[in-house]
């Protein structure tokens, strides 16, 4: 699916006046992309559809914040769903739900190749940059990233300490910066 | 390689989830009062955003913006205008189109129900709403009497959850915040006359919700937990 970001901008603004419609319009165009990107990080749909509730809550309260010049709409509203699915990932870790079956399987759209001929200007470049880092380095970048990966998990997945997971991430993003001109 | 400053080292593990839950929110209040921190986590939100174009869209539940619309109903900003809820009459006419209709309850209830348009339920009479997640999963079945002012909540499979109860509320665009209709869940039928002071057009309109609160329900006397199944009422009979 791909989305007008001047449409998404439009209806932020409006939503950020009340409008009611304009909510339900852009609940219908981006809540698909929020939940996946929720459901990456919280692997459970009964978490993830009260995350997406959430969201878009603080979305209602927040659409004024919203600065159609400082980037892509639907970058802004994903990361307001990526802040929330951590924080109650991060929240419920500490009462340990480790045990907790994963209930649901999210495809990794990176392996569909239908997605990556939408692959956008931006994702594309970097994209280039993550390949110039070491597999592994960029694998964890991406976990983290997409998966919510903590420290710990990541330093048991890849069989380094963790202040390894640390030293290394910090790298692969001032590697990073420096690639994308910045 | 330039090396990170501290800065934005903290940014980079706050963006990238590499902090407990009590770190993170120490560095979300710090967010709103240091703006070098601010401008250090959106510059990399913003670097990193494209990686969300490689997540597969999943469709919400059905219901699910019902149950959001009953969270943000009343509250700022704006008032409600054109209440744009999902109503039940189109909700059944989908799933009558819909393959593989899950659920003996739902079904029954699309055959019961979904045969004729209705524009405006009358001022009189039994009305009828499903509170649901989704088509697949009734929780509560709610009988509305207008002539009487009662309703009767019918338990049907609500996720059972230990130390919490359900707690039913009205929501409306004419109110300016989602009215208690009490607890329910705690037996099969629930009967009550708490819809005295309502007007029939208001209940008529209305969106029922579901919410979960803290055992003897919600301590403010609005919905403080996640609102997990919500419906509208349509006619019951002809």
């Amino acid at each position: 699916m791909t989305f007008d970001r001047t449409d998404l901008a439009v209806l932020l603004t409006r939503v950020a006046t009340g409008d009611r419609a304009a909510f339900s319009a852009l609940y219908r165009a981006a809540a698909p992309k929020l939940l996946g990107v929720i459901l990456r990080i919280l692997n459970r749909r009964d978490l993830a559809e009260e995350v997406l509730q959430e969201v878009f809550v603080r979305i209602w309260d927040r659409a004024g914040d919203f600065d159609a010049g400082a980037g892509a709409p639907l970058a802004w509203l994903s990361t307001i769903a990526r802040n929330r699915a951590l924080d109650s990932l991060r929240r419920r870790r500490e009462t340990s739900i480790e045990d907790e079956p994963a209930a649901f399987e999210v495809p990794d759209a990176a392996d569909d190749p239908a997605v990556q001929a939408e692959r956008s200007a931006d994702l594309k470049r970097l994209m280039g940059c993550l390949e110039t880092l070491d597999e592994d380095k960029r694998r964890m970048v991406l976990l983290a990233y997409h998966q919510g990966l903590s420290r710990d998990e990541l330093a048991a997945r890849f069989n380094v300490p963790v202040g390894t997971v640390k030293t290394w991430l910090h790298r692969s993003l001032a590697r990073l910066k420096e690639c994308l001109g910045e | 390689m330039n090396e990170l400053t501290p800065i934005e080292a903290l940014a980079a593990d706050y963006v990238l989830g590499q902090l407990d839950a009590s770190e993170r929110s120490a560095v979300a209040a710090r967010l709103q009062r240091e703006p070098a921190l601010r401008a250090a986590v959106e510059a990399w939100e913003r670097r990193l955003a494209p990686l969300n174009d490689l997540t597969v869209s999943v469709a919400p539940s059905t219901d699910l913006f019902a149950a959001i619309e009953a969270r943000t109903s009343g509250s700022p900003p704006g008032t409600a205008a054109d209440g744009n809820v999902v109503d039940l009459t189109r909700r059944l006419r989908r799933w009558r189109t819909a393959t593989g209709l899950a659920g003996a309850l739902a079904a029954s209830l699309v055959i019961a129900l979904a045969v004729r348009e209705i524009d405006r339920p009358p001022a009189t009479g039994n009305l009828v709403a499903v509170l649901q997640k989704d088509a697949a999963s009734p929780a509560f079945v709610l009988t509305v009497d207008l002539s009487a002012k009662a309703f009767t909540v019918r338990s049907v499979a609500p996720e059972r959850q230990a130390d919490k109860s359900y707690e039913l509320w009205l929501v409306s665009d004419k109110l300016p915040a989602p009215r208690s209709l009490g607890l329910v869940g705690q037996s099969e039928f629930d009967t009550r006359r708490a819809l005295a002071g309502y007007d029939p057009a208001v209940i008529a309109n209305a969106t029922f919700a579901v919410s979960v609160e803290p055992k003897g329900g919600s301590p403010t006397g609005q919905p403080t937990g996640a609102v997990v199944y919500a419906g509208k009422l349509i006619q019951a009979t002809p």
